[in-house]
């Protein structure tokens, strides 16, 4: 019984393809080109901050320098993991099913945990540190200072594009930054208490899931206003 | 408008399937816009011939205003346009622009820009070929308390019972357009027919009979 489509008035066609004409988009092979260039100066960036990291062994300060190939290499194969679920939209422009994104922003923290326990098994003496409440607040602030850098690439990317569920979008986004901020800062922390991981290095996680939400809502929302300012890439 | 009444009652007698005829030549936008994202710009016309007619009645239909209509469709074409960049291979175009369409109008409606839902503007009002008055009076009331019933449901049951039987969506592009999952477009709809059932009552589904050829 589907209602007849109405002609929508001559002027108004006209109108569009003005606009259009006014304002020229590339292709979506340089937009491709664009992106992969990105995300190559992207994994650069965290090769050389990776390396520097354990070239300067000091930087385990006095944790095994194995417990933190290991974990660290863990946590940021799962900073890539969940860059690819919260990030890419897969294969439809209304991005992946909200349940997929809550389950993106709600698993990261809870990964990290689940990854971080068996390495802290394998070097028992790690569960034991005198990290305090001071500790934890600076690790927090540390993962968030780690984590901004692809918040705001991640917003960029995704900036007015979700006209379904932008706030999930947001979480996931959030999610997915905040683990590269902790897979970052697990290079420079030496406490490894289960206290402080949970408080000083998976919270700020979930933080940032949370802090995401609102960043879905004001910058990865489609509203009008936007429309004529999305990101080119 | 007695089109859109009949056709209203008509959906409400066959049931919320959500499979009602749809014949819209989805692969030709699809492959449009396919396309215009690898560089071909004529096609954007095509894009735009077979996506704006049923945006424009959707939008019409939503705002019951003309000029708003028509700005919220040039603001979703435009950002189907600019979203060539970064166009999806094989995405489909039409739950996505239906989508855009949507968030725009929730998005004018959050900022305060709300047009009565109570306004009776027929968006179908320039049919030239008016049937027999008795039609369109029993048409027009017909299609009043359809709308005024409509009006009284939640709006995600009005929104997956307008995408499904007014716009022709199927049940999982509805989906798409809604962000949840074909189940609760299911029930959605469902529960919406049911309370539009019973809300206008027998002289509705008579009137749906009429209707049938």
């Amino acid at each position: 019984m589907n209602s007849p489509p109405v002609t929508p008035p001559d002027d108004l066609r006209s109108r569009v393809f003005d606009a259009i004409a006014r304002d020229p988009v590339p292709t979506r092979t340089v937009g491709s080109r664009r992106r992969l260039a990105v995300v190559m100066r992207a994994a650069a960036v965290v090769a050389l901050v990776w390396g520097a990291a354990m070239i300067h062994g000091p930087a385990a300060r006095g944790r095994p320098v194995a417990y933190v190939i290991e974990l660290d290499g863990l946590w940021l194969a799962l900073a890539v993991v969940a860059t690819w679920a919260g990030v890419a939209r897969g294969r439809s422009m209304l991005g992946r099913p909200a349940s997929w994104k809550v389950l993106v922003a709600g698993l990261t923290p809870v990964a990290l945990l689940a990854t971080w326990l068996p390495v802290a098994l394998e070097w028992p003496q790690t569960l034991h540190d005198s990290s305090g409440p001071r500790a934890h607040l600076v690790c927090v602030l540390m993962t968030f200072a780690f984590a901004a850098g692809p918040l705001v690439a991640f917003a960029r990317l995704r900036r007015a594009s979700d006209p379904v569920s932008p706030r999930l979008t947001g979480a996931a986004l959030g999610a997915a930054a905040g683990a590269w901020g902790a897979g970052a800062h697990a290079l420079l922390c030496g406490y490894t208490s289960p206290v402080h991981i949970v408080l000083g290095h998976v919270l700020p996680v979930a933080l940032l899931a949370a802090l995401g939400v609102v960043i879905g809502d004001r910058v990865v929302a489609l509203r009008a206003e936007n429309v004529t300012s999305g990101v080119r890439c | 408008m007695h089109e859109r009444a009949l056709g209203l009652a008509d959906a409400l007698a066959s049931g919320a399937r959500g499979t009602s005829g749809r014949v819209q030549p989805r692969a030709e936008v699809d492959s449009a816009m396919e396309r215009y994202a690898a560089g071909d710009d004529a096609a954007f016309a095509t894009v735009y011939d077979v996506l704006a007619p049923r945006l424009y009645g959707y939008l019409l239909r939503q705002t019951k205003d003309r000029s708003r209509a028509e700005d919220l469709l040039q603001q979703t074409m435009l950002h189907i346009h600019r979203a060539r960049i970064r166009f999806i291979p094989g995405a489909e175009v039409t739950p996505w622009a239906f989508a855009i369409a949507r968030r725009l109008f929730l998005d004018g409606l959050r900022r305060g820009k709300r047009e009565a839902y109570a306004d009776e503007v027929d968006p179908d009002s320039g049919a030239s070929d008016e049937p027999p008055a008795d039609d369109v009076v029993q048409a027009h009331e017909l299609a009043l308390r359809i709308d005024r019933a409509l009006a009284g449901l939640p709006e995600s049951q009005r929104a997956a019972f307008r995408l499904i039987k007014q716009e022709g969506l199927s049940v999982a592009e509805a989906a798409q357009v809604l962000g949840t999952t074909v189940a609760a477009v299911k029930l959605r709809a469902h529960r919406a027919y049911e309370a539009l059932r019973g809300a206008i009552g027998e002289p509705v589904m008579g009137a749906a009979e009429g209707s049938k050829p």
